[in-house]
């Protein structure tokens, strides 16, 4: 098991490596001089000098990438162009936007599309798989960040039940539960239809499975072989193709910052790259990279503590 | 709970009576089971027996309402006490399984849920039981230890994969078994074991059954399963029982072609070795099409041309019925059933095989060969300290095989004998020792230098079907081998034929696809594509596996004619005992990866020398009810994991006769004569075999 | 279902009269099939939309009725009138005509995009499948790091370098849909892997490359295809998504992308354009859908799971 996590983490280490090496690698790939891409050409030549030094730009490459490494490591991810703040407290007063956004999109997605893929499991054909069937695939269908672009229009511009933009006023919590309604049901729609399908293409399978024949052969009531027995098994897929999925909700995410001027990172991200704000992207990146492998991180570490198969094979 | 069905004091516990039931299917409406009727009487085994397509584990399915969704009852009933199964509601039939009707599974792998622990699946069957739940866990314990599972208190605790084959069977019978059960149903129940396994499981559910007063039925295709067990017998076939009664009338005084046949075909009860074994010709017919007559009709030596039209009479005997039209009316037959000595199937006796020739040099040698399997990662074993992080699959293993000659590998799964036939065609890599073909080291060779000799070895493997490119023709699977070593100048389609010929596959099947074809045909195919580059070693790797007694004798007849007309060798992988004392020369008997004995076929099974060979021949068990072992005879354990190889005799732990000086080391092979060998130290060749048997504690 | 192979040579051996039983049930499952495809009302609906989508796009220049980049200043602006079917922009641009035109860039991109990954997908997930474990350890997680990745800030990352371009969206697209192929064919190679039909070509001294493309591609090729089908809405919406972010396709080239991104920047005063711009989208992305899942349903019921 201990070995299992540090072979994990050891893996999630080397991937941040790798995500670090490439963006620093990009900056060095383009052409033109680092210094000015990376403070922007109203940069003055003091500043760039200044720059240069800082970032041991005049040493070798490789000697570069260690600094920069050793200053990552160390929470360092450099200053805005602009107004010189450092990137981490930038980033920092803008995670929990994004954090509450995407943790309430797949909250109500899965609380919502589990028990409906459930239902439609148990009986196939019947009215309720049949449309949740439809609807699913409709939910799929549709980008999200289309249905953010319609939310907005409809409940927003047109009936006016719902506030537009922005993330609500700080310390007002309902004002911000109204802002972060909209933007969570645009990037939670998709996957409601995705686990619905998911759950019951999942349950159908382990259905079929002889050891659920085997407990209905022992009398077990519905009730009991559904949910005791054949969800056991079939969450655990699901499980895994939630932690996979969750760059596509960063992605949703980033699509519903954008739309609902939310300030959370994705936005922050989106408005550096128009700026040529290179320290703000690369910090950005390099966050949105963290959080989803830890997402998968655990996920998996959720599959191995919920299968004793995986369990005493690690 | 008995005393209350007061009427259960009759004797019939549970009548089938004129079932019919029919798949839907796309290729139209199968009529699975047709007119089943046969009572279950109470505290009896009844043992169903049929061959694949007969609808036996069908008739079992429906009589506790778990069909599958495509399957429709058309007609019948199903008595249980005064209640007919097939009408009752599901709460009502819920109530009744597990409580009153129960199962074993034919897979223990499958049948069990593989993410809960024994101790909550057997609570969850007491379900409907008012006991706490400590209670309900101590019932369990009793029962894991009741069935045989060492250490219960903790066992109950361990998840299916933690347990081995054997131990999962003994798990699921203990399922089963939990709330005392009127009636257990068991859907070939050992199918799924090895031999020495089977053994143990026949003597537990045996006991089972005088214990709790349990009614069994039971469903398999293996008559000595069914001889060895068994109280009554239904034979059934294409969906329809043909014969019932007591199982010694059954195997002593069939009289129905069908059940005559399957007895007379099965290499247990053949007394002489003979390398051409019986065969039931044809197919079972299509069950989509309208079916009149006698079902059987297709496949009788003794078919009239009524049979194919008219129905046969249902001819009532003491313990049982029978459907044919020899017993009864206007088509009987007094001379019908002949005496058990005259032989009523099709052997084809003519071109007797000539006796190959032993002499001469091996054509291939193998010498201390070993093959070894990683068990864990390089980085794993330095951190957890292990010093040798694999497993040895095969150790130190040495066989001959001359030209001509038949030498047949026998062992029970885990044994290594697969991976022994792979590693000698240079498909796994040896991690020592040597293999010589006609002369030449080809041991661990790079593939590009092996290829050509793949002209010479070929190998069959185990699945008839699975084996096949599932996309490709039989025409493109059997002249494969002559495109990957050149075919230059050679008609292909010409070539097929010819194979196709050789191995009596009519040419009409070249077009068709694997799953196209029936087991024996797809079997054919394997024969002929092991053919066409002109071997002279063929390494088959179980190639009876899949195949319906009736049908084996076919392919293994196949296989002698061409031996006796190529001078092929053969190396035959098997676990399957009776059918190698009539095609192999020479045995060799693998336990743990290693060979235990190994000599002249006719000698060995005569006189084991090594008490593992002696298990495994008496473990078979015999389809004759009279010549029932006495369930000690069942050897005891099982084959351990190849992690927990003993350090001495690989044996010991399970040998009825292991001593003290069988444990710190591996007994050497040692030579009884030039021609036989053995690794036993104190083997039974030595003494009187009975005066040991008393000796040993 | 591959057609068998009619050989000319056979018809002059006499066919077997079991043999042609099996070849009228391989006739009669393939017309049940065409039959459970053509009463299958989603499968019809997605067969439609795709026909819709391909057709609207070859034949835009002639269906159109403007010129998609002809701009009308009296007209900006207009809701949706019998001239302007879908209103027009603040160019005064026939919002109908550049849906029209739009198609032209989805289509593109999905063609090139769905074929060179799906090449692509297929050799690694076969290499992965079939190689050494070190290898397939290593492809997997290159699939799985790259699937996961949230694709916008992929983009975002890159074109913050590069800058906008089509070559881009197209890199994008290929890079992230690899992984949903790869995945697919190296589960299915690596059960084919052990399977005893690859043994016995082994054994019969079949070259790796042959083993390949011979044996274990035919097997796997069908559910790629399908997923196939399943992928373009995929590659259509990172188009249109990335366009609409302004960082895909630039204006004033028409695509499904840039009219929700004008759009948006006029909703309040002309919310048709969004309406409008969204509606080919929804289209298409159903149309594959149904018809791939149609498809699977039918060839490969068990396929459903892993994605």
């Amino acid at each position: 098991m201990i070995i299992y996590l540090m072979k994990r983490l050891g893996l999630a280490a080397i991937v941040v490596m790798a995500v670090l090496l490439l963006l620093f690698s990009m900056l060095h790939m383009i052409p033109g001089n680092p210094a000015i891409l990376a403070l922007g050409t109203r940069a003055t030549p003091e500043a760039i000098a200044e720059y240069t030094a800082r970032m041991h730009l005049d040493e070798p490459v490789l000697t570069q990438f260690v600094y920069f490494l050793g200053s990552a490591l160390q929470g360092d991810l450099g200053q805005d162009v602009f107004s010189n703040r450092a990137v981490v407290d930038i980033i920092g007063e803008r995670i929990g936007f994004s954090l509450a956004l995407i943790c309430t999109g797949m909250g109500w997605a899965v609380l919502l599309g589990v028990p409906l893929g459930c239902l439609a499991a148990v009986r196939p054909g019947s009215w309720v798989d049949r449309v949740t069937g439809v609807f699913s695939v409709g939910m799929i269908a549709v980008p999200s960040f289309l249905v953010s672009i319609w939310a907005l229009l409809l409940f927003s511009l047109e009936l006016r039940w719902l506030p537009a933009i922005g993330a609500g006023e700080p310390g007002d919590f309902a004002d911000q539960l109204s802002h972060l309604v909209l933007p969570a049901f645009a990037i939670g729609l998709g996957w409601v239809g995705y686990l619905a399908r998911m759950v019951r293409a999942s349950m159908l399978e382990v259905m079929g499975e002889p050891y659920i024949r085997s407990a209905r052969a022992f009398g077990l009531t519905p009730r009991r072989v559904v949910l005791g027995y054949a969800l056991r098994v079939a969450i655990l897929p699901t499980i895994t193709l939630i932690g996979m999925g969750f760059g596509g909700l960063i992605s949703s995410a980033v699509f519903a910052e954008i739309i609902f001027a939310r300030p959370g990172v994705g936005k922050m991200i989106f408005d550096a790259v128009s700026d040529r704000n290179f320290p703000i992207v690369q910090g950005g990146v390099l966050v949105a990279t963290g959080f989803y492998i830890l997402v998968v991180l655990m996920s998996d570490l959720l599959i191995a503590w919920l299968d004793p198969r995986v369990r005493s094979s690690l | 709970m008995k005393d209350m069905d007061t009427h259960m004091t009759d004797e019939t516990l549970l009548n089938i009576d004129a079932l019919s039931l029919e798949f839907r299917t796309n290729r139209g409406q199968v009529k699975a089971l047709r007119d089943i009727s046969f009572p279950v009487k109470k505290g009896r085994i009844l043992g169903i027996v049929g061959e694949s397509g007969s609808g036996k584990s069908t008739v079992l399915w429906s009589i506790l309402g778990l069909l599958a969704g495509n399957a429709k009852v058309t007609a019948g009933r199903v008595d249980y006490g005064d209640r007919d199964l097939l009408t009752l509601d599901a709460e009502a039939l819920r109530a009744l399984r597990g409580e009153e009707v129960s199962v074993v599974f034919q897979d223990p792998m499958t049948s069990q849920i593989p993410v809960l622990p024994y101790a909550r699946q057997m609570s969850d069957i007491l379900y409907r039981r008012a006991m706490s739940e400590a209670d309900k866990r101590a019932a369990a314990v009793d029962m894991l230890r009741r069935v045989g599972i060492p250490d219960p208190e903790s066992r109950v605790d361990a998840y299916p994969h933690q347990f081995s084959g054997g131990m999962r069977q003994r798990a699921g019978i203990a399922m089963s078994m939990l709330t005392g059960p009127n009636l257990l149903l068991a859907d070939e129940p050992t199918t799924a074991l090895d031999v020495t396994m089977e053994a143990q499981m026949i003597g537990l559910m045996r006991g089972l059954r005088d214990d709790f007063d349990t009614t069994i039925v039971v469903v398999s295709h293996n008559l000595g399963l069914i001889a060895e067990m068994c109280d009554d017998v239904v034979v059934m076939y294409a969906g329809e029982v043909v014969e019932t009664g007591e199982v010694h009338d059954i195997f002593h005084n069939a009289r129905h072609p069908y059940t005559r046949a399957l007895l007379e075909c099965d290499p247990a009860r053949i007394a002489d070795v003979s390398r051409k074994l019986p065969v039931i010709p044809g197919d079972i017919p299509d069950l989509t099409k309208p079916l009149a007559g006698c079902i059987f009709a297709s496949r009788c030596q003794k078919a009239m041309p009524a049979c194919a039209t008219k129905a046969p009479p249902l001819v009532e005997r003491g313990t049982g019925v029978a459907r044919c039209h020899l017993l009864e009316g206007p088509l009987a037959d007094a001379s019908w059933p002949p005496p058990a000595s005259v032989s009523t199937v099709a052997r084809d006796d003519g071109a007797a095989a000539p006796l190959p020739a032993n002499a001469g040099e091996p054509l291939l040698e193998v010498r201390d060969l070993n093959v070894q399997f990683r068990t864990m990662g390089a980085l794993k074993a330095r951190i957890r300290g292990v010093a040798r992080p694999f497993v040895d699959a095969v150790l130190d293993v040495s066989l001959d095989i001359r030209p001509g000659e038949t030498l047949a590998l026998v062992g029970e799964s885990g044994s290594g004998k697969t991976t022994l036939g792979r590693t000698i065609l240079n498909l796994q890599a040896a991690a020592g020792g040597s293999v010589r073909f006609d002369g030449t080291e080809i041991g661990n060779m790079a593939e590009r230098r092996f290829k050509p000799l793949r002209r010479d070895m070929a190998m069959m493997f185990q699945d008839p079907t699975g084996s096949l490119s599932p996309r490709k023709s039989v025409r493109a699977l059997i002249t494969e081998p002559l495109l990957i070593h050149g075919a230059e100048g050679r008609d292909l389609d010409a070539e097929a034929e010819r194979l196709a010929d050789m191995v009596r596959l009519p040419r009409g099947f070249l077009s068709r696809y694997p799953h196209e074809l029936s087991g024996g045909q797809a079997r054919r195919v394997g024969v002929a594509r092991a053919l066409a580059l002109n071997p002279r070693l063929i390494v088959a790797d179980e190639p009876t596996a899949g195949l319906d007694v009736s049908v084996q004798g076919e392919i293994l007849n196949l296989m002698a004619d061409l031996q006796a007309e190529h001078g092929l060798s053969y190396l035959i992988i098997t676990h399957n005992l009776p059918v190698v004392r009539h095609i192999a020369d020479r045995i060799a008997i693998m336990y743990l990866g290693r060979i235990v004995e190994d000599g002249p076929a006719a000698e060995v099974f005569a006189n084991p020398a090594h008490p593992y060979t002696r298990a495994l021949v008496e473990g078979v068990p015999q389809p004759d009810p009279d010549r029932r072992r006495p369930p000690s005879a069942a050897i005891e354990g099982e084959v351990p994991s190849l992690l927990r190889r003993p350090k001495g005799c690989d044996f010991a732990t399970r040998c009825p006769l292991a001593r003290d000086a069988c444990r710190p080391a591996k007994p050497e092979h040692r030579h009884i004569t030039p021609d036989r060998r053995h690794a036993c130290l104190f083997p039974l060749t030595d003494t009187q075999d009975n005066k040991n048997k008393t000796e040993t504690p | 279902m591959s057609a068998l192979p009619s050989d000319p040579a056979r018809s002059a051996t006499a066919p077997e009269a079991q043999d042609g039983e099996a070849r009228e049930s391989a006739g009669r499952e393939r017309r049940e099939k065409l039959m459970r495809f053509l009463t299958d009302w989603q499968a019809v609906t997605g067969l439609v939309l795709v026909v819709l989508f391909f057709a609207s796009a070859l034949f835009a220049p002639w269906i159109a009725p403007y010129d998609p980049n002809a701009m009308d200043i009296p007209a900006r602006m207009s809701g949706p009138t019998w001239a302007h079917i879908a209103g027009t922009d603040q160019l005064g641009r026939d919002t109908f005509s550049r849906i029209l035109h739009g198609g032209r860039v989805a289509l593109y991109i999905a063609a090139i995009g769905v074929s060179a990954s799906l090449s692509i997908g297929l050799v690694l997930g076969m290499i992965a499948g079939y190689g050494p474990r070190w290898l397939d350890n290593l492809l997997l997680l290159a699939f799985d790091a790259v699937r996961s990745f949230p694709a916008v800030i992929l983009a975002l990352a890159t074109v913050a370098l590069t800058g906008p371009s089509l070559t881009v969206v197209l890199a994008i697209v290929i890079l992230t849909t690899i992984p949903s192929y790869g995945r697919v064919a190296r589960t299915a190679t690596l059960a084919l892997r052990h399977t005893e039909f690859i043994l016995a070509e082994r054994s019969l001294g079949a070259s790796t490359p042959r083993i390949l493309f011979q044996h274990i591609m035919p097997n796997v090729i069908g559910p790629l295809l399908i997923l196939a089908a399943m992928e373009v809405p995929v590659v259509v919406s990172i188009e249109a998504g990335l366009s609409f972010l302004g960082i895909g396709v630039l204006p004033p080239q028409a695509s499904w992308g840039t009219i929700l991104n004008e759009g948006y920047l006029v909703i309040r005063d002309a919310p048709w354009m969004v309406v409008a711009g969204g509606i080919p989208l929804i289209l298409t992305t159903l149309g594959f859908t149904f018809l791939g899942e149609a498809l699977r349903d039918i060839f490969d019921p068990r396929m459903g799971r892993g994605r």
